[in-house]
């Protein structure tokens, strides 16, 4: 649990796979987040790997975003459920839990306490990603609970309005009337208000957005792990379109993304007088350091 | 046979900019060279061909919203 781990006997570097060698080398673990975050993207080695996404998926978009925000990547623990987007988290050199359809915010509960209980001087960031059907339809209870309950970790969910991964049905966050593959007929009732679900269970900081600048995405995410630490539950809801079972060309997927910011995915930010002092206090300090 | 982005290195060096590789969806695949190139003060974009999987959002940002036309999609055979 520790970044000494990572780094391999110099002797035995030469025989370990290039991938791993180059991330301890040129990974962001250890860095700044000045030389390592999301503005420098492309002069680093990230931290996902590749994976099997559909090619211009805005969900691996987003994961990517994720991963090159992390204030602590090196403890930091992530978990997941069933659907698209365990399919790149699960391939990002930070651990990986696999939460067994919808239970993902109960077993992030036990581990951020456990954590707490065990590393009582380390910070550890727990994150929970999954997308509308494993955080609103599936495992609506547990994520409401795990709110209710104050517990201290992120929650991400990453909203495609569908069930991408099983050909289409619709999902509590489909939209009134949308036709889908699984669901001809067009859904009959109008798409969950996730975000005020989050604001009246407790959550300290509450952001929906369409990511489409960076910064603001990276933002959001590091003052959401930053008042998990420190406050309690936090949860961003983001717009991660469905290329395929939404017919959207590739080239346009950011396109939608800037289309969906106009309209229901507009910027939203909720946080309690707590969080905006937490926020005043932890944007002045340096970027990665903050405790 | 495969679709993926190429880079115009010696046109994309004449701007100073690194949009594309901040919007592309696949990690550690559009990458910068800081670098000067081409007598230029700045470094370039370039693809990792064997990762690229031709979505050509990267084009969509290069030429559609900075009108630059530094990068196009061009097909890759194994011969």
């Amino acid at each position: 649990m520790s970044l000494r781990y990572m780094v391999p006997a110099s002797k035995f570097k030469r025989y370990l796979p290039k991938d791993y060698v180059e991330l301890v080398d040129y990974g962001p673990f250890g860095k700044d987040y000045s030389e390592v975050g999301v503005k420098n993207m492309g002069t680093f080695k990230e931290l996902v790997e590749e994976h099997p996404m559909c090619s211009g998926c805005w969900m691996a978009y987003y994961i990517k975003i994720i991963f090159a925000a992390l204030p602590n990547p090196e403890n930091t623990v992530t978990i997941g459920t069933a659907g698209c987007g365990r399919l790149a988290i699960s391939q990002a050199a930070v651990p990986f839990i696999y939460g067994n359809y919808g239970d993902q915010n109960a077993m992030a509960s036990g581990i951020t306490r456990a954590f707490r209980l065990r590393f009582p001087d380390i910070k550890k960031d727990v994150i929970t990603i999954a997308g509308d059907g494993g955080m609103m339809d599936i495992g609506f209870s547990m994520t409401m609970h795990a709110w209710f309950r104050r517990e201290k970790f992120t929650t991400i969910m990453l909203d495609n309005e569908v069930y991408g991964n099983t050909g289409g049905q619709e999902s509590g966050m489909s939209i009134e009337g949308a036709v889908l593959k699984m669901s001809p007929k067009g859904k009959n009732f109008g798409k969950m208000p996730a975000m005020q679900l989050a604001i009246t269970a407790g959550c300290v900081y509450v952001v929906k957005m369409s990511p489409t600048n960076i910064n603001k995405s990276a933002k959001a995410i590091r003052r959401a792990i930053f008042a998990a630490r420190n406050l309690g539950p936090t949860f961003i809801h983001v717009y991660t379109s469905c290329n395929i079972e939404y017919s959207i060309p590739t080239p346009d997927v950011f396109k939608d993304a800037k289309e969906m910011e106009k309209g229901r995915f507009a910027f939203e930010e909720f946080m309690t007088p707590e969080a905006k002092e937490l926020f005043a206090v932890v944007e002045s300090k340096k970027k990665r350091e903050v405790s | 046979m495969y679709y993926v982005a190429k880079v115009n290195s010696e046109m994309c060096s004449t701007h100073n900019c690194n949009m594309c590789t901040l919007y592309c969806p696949e990690a550690n695949t559009l990458m910068y060279d800081k670098d000067p190139k081409h007598g230029n003060k700045n470094g370039t974009s370039w693809v990792d061909e064997d990762r690229c999987k031709g979505c050509a959002i990267c084009v969509y940002v290069c030429s559609d919203l900075l009108n630059r036309d530094c990068i196009e999609m061009a097909m890759v055979t194994t011969e």
